[in-house]
């Protein structure tokens, strides 16, 4: 017998889903993310103007926000203790999260209330860094093989941005033709959403990590997200150009594809792939048989193909 | 003094003596387990190696579960334990998915084995424990109780994780990782000792003594 050394870590405990974020946590995790997104794309349209979208994205963003929050408290297992998870934001990301949600509520609302550009501003950035919060959360959670990414972050504030233009395009439906500008900024942001996607899903080539992602990137999960949520979206707002009689009805199409792909995304991220890093072993001898395998013993492949 | 484990895979039959010590020690109810051995089965038909790992909380030196938890109910003590103050946990299950060893539980209701509780059920019932995240501890009331008393944990049995008391094989030993002269410090200067999945950055302080 001869002591082989196996090259590769071997899996000992393979992978499993985890099963405490459900669709609480999808809710907190879209709803927030579009809340936060529309803000942003709202305030960046309107600039420090007041139009009708802007003053609908300052109470549809907060309450939307809020709606996430609730959503994922009904998730804990000690929902009423809720107040305290705003205690450690020095070093957890879900206590930011609580924080900074918090104030882009207020400062949303302060907004509608008393229109300075400081409130704008400062919200536009509360906004901003609660996508980024979010992503970091589910960043920092280092047993999960497909979030643990360092492009999670980023993945995250796209997305919001994205689902809020969507959401953005349906306000606006009734108003009539869109700037230019932001149309043309919206097909950038898909370009580089669909870029950074693409990053994500061929992150690594660890077989852990394939397998966690293959909802994303494979099947149905593909189709929906990169067909309905980018190729969709950016040949609707084509067509909005070249057929401009359509470009009400090719808008409004492209914003609920981008808002529901959006969110059909991070629910396969947090309940499919969201899947325990496999226990593995490295450096495992393994005892190698040497020579013929003796009369009458037969492997259990060769057992199965007789019975 | 910095708390740790060694557990020789040679030695270990998996007769998970030290699962039911540990659930019973901690009153654990139906269906939650601190730690378990698994059964593995590695390689190709001829070339198989079959082993028993146990596996529990690792009580990092860099544990990834303390930092993200948004209420300081996770929490690490000097002496290396990492442990959950159960008054703070707000059950959200974040320190669960930080943790790569699979080591958290959280469990809502504690179901019991049968329709009513028994009386041992009844006697051990742990209503502080529903709801928020639960984790081996390294049994560390029986540690600082030990202590108070003058005993040495991982030498004398009642100061002594109850997985490493029960171990059959004592393939489980606990000590002083400070401690150059204790058990579980000379089996790790032998060289043989290795960590699960380092690249994990977690620095665990329970070594697998493998080959």
């Amino acid at each position: 017998m001869a002591t082989v050394e196996m090259r590769r870590p071997v899996e000992l405990i393979p992978a499993g889903q985890q099963g405490l974020w459900g669709w609480p946590a999808v809710l907190n995790f879209a709803l927030g993310g579009l809340g936060a997104g529309l803000y942003v794309v709202a305030a960046a349209a309107a600039g420090f103007g007041r139009s009708a979208a802007v003053i609908a994205a300052s109470w549809i963003g907060p309450a939307l926000v809020l709606a996430g929050f609730v959503a994922v408290a009904t998730e804990a297992g000690r929902p009423f203790r809720g107040p305290r998870v705003l205690t450690r934001g020095r070093t957890s990301w879900m206590s930011r999260e609580l924080l900074i949600g918090g104030a882009f509520v207020v400062l949303a609302v302060a907004d509608l209330a008393f229109p300075l550009p400081l409130f704008r501003v400062l919200g536009v950035l509360a906004a901003l860094v609660l996508a980024l919060a979010q992503g970091f959360i589910v960043r920092r959670a280092r047993g999960i093989t497909a979030w643990s990414v360092s492009l999670m972050p980023t993945l995250f504030l796209l997305s919001a941005l994205l689902s809020g233009s969507g959401l953005y395009l349906l306000i606006e439906v009734g108003e009539g033709p869109r700037p230019g500008v932001f149309v043309i900024a919206m097909v950038a942001l898909l370009a580089v959403g669909l870029a950074a996607w693409m990053r994500y899903v061929g992150w690594s080539s660890e077989p852990a990590f394939v397998r966690a992602v293959e909802p994303l990137a494979r099947g149905r999960g593909a189709r929906l997200i990169v067909g309905a949520g980018y190729i969709a979206p950016f040949l609707l707002v084509a067509l909005g150009f070249v057929v401009p009689a359509l470009v009400g009805p090719a808008l409004a199409v492209a914003g609920v594809l981008m808002v529901g792909a959006q969110f059909y995304a991070k629910a396969l991220l947090i309940l499919a792939a969201g899947q325990f890093r496999p226990v593995t072993l490295a450096g495992l001898r393994i005892q190698r048989f040497v020579g013929e395998i003796p009369h009458g013993v037969r492997s259990p492949s060769s057992q199965r193909r007789s019975s | 003094m910095r708390w740790g484990m060694v557990i020789d895979l040679k030695r270990c039959v998996g007769c998970q003596t030290c699962t039911i010590a540990c659930k019973q020690e901690n009153g654990l109810p139906a269906g939650t387990v601190w730690r378990f051995v698994a059964d593995v089965e590695v390689g190709e038909y001829p070339n198989v190696r079959r082993l028993f790992l146990p596996m529990q909380c690792m009580h990092c030196a860099e544990p990834p579960c303390v930092p993200v938890c948004p209420t300081g109910a996770s929490r690490q003590r000097e002496d290396g334990i990492v442990w959950v103050r159960y008054d703070d946990c707000v059950g959200c299950g974040y320190c669960a998915m930080a943790c790569p060893y699979h080591a958290r539980h959280l469990v809502h209701e504690a179901d019991g084995y049968f329709a009513q509780p028994t009386p041992s059920e009844l006697a051990q019932a742990h209503p502080e424990r529903h709801g928020v995240m639960t984790k081996c501890t390294f049994c560390k009331d029986r540690v600082d109780e030990g202590l108070a008393r003058g005993l040495t944990p991982g030498v004398d049995p009642e100061a002594t994780p109850m997985c490493s008391v029960a171990c059959i094989a004592d393939a489980i030993v606990f000590g002083d990782l400070d401690n150059p002269e204790s058990r579980v410090s000379k089996m790790i200067a032998e060289g043989r000792a290795q960590l699960l999945m380092p690249e994990c950055g977690t620095e665990p302080r329970v070594y697998y003594l493998v080959d």
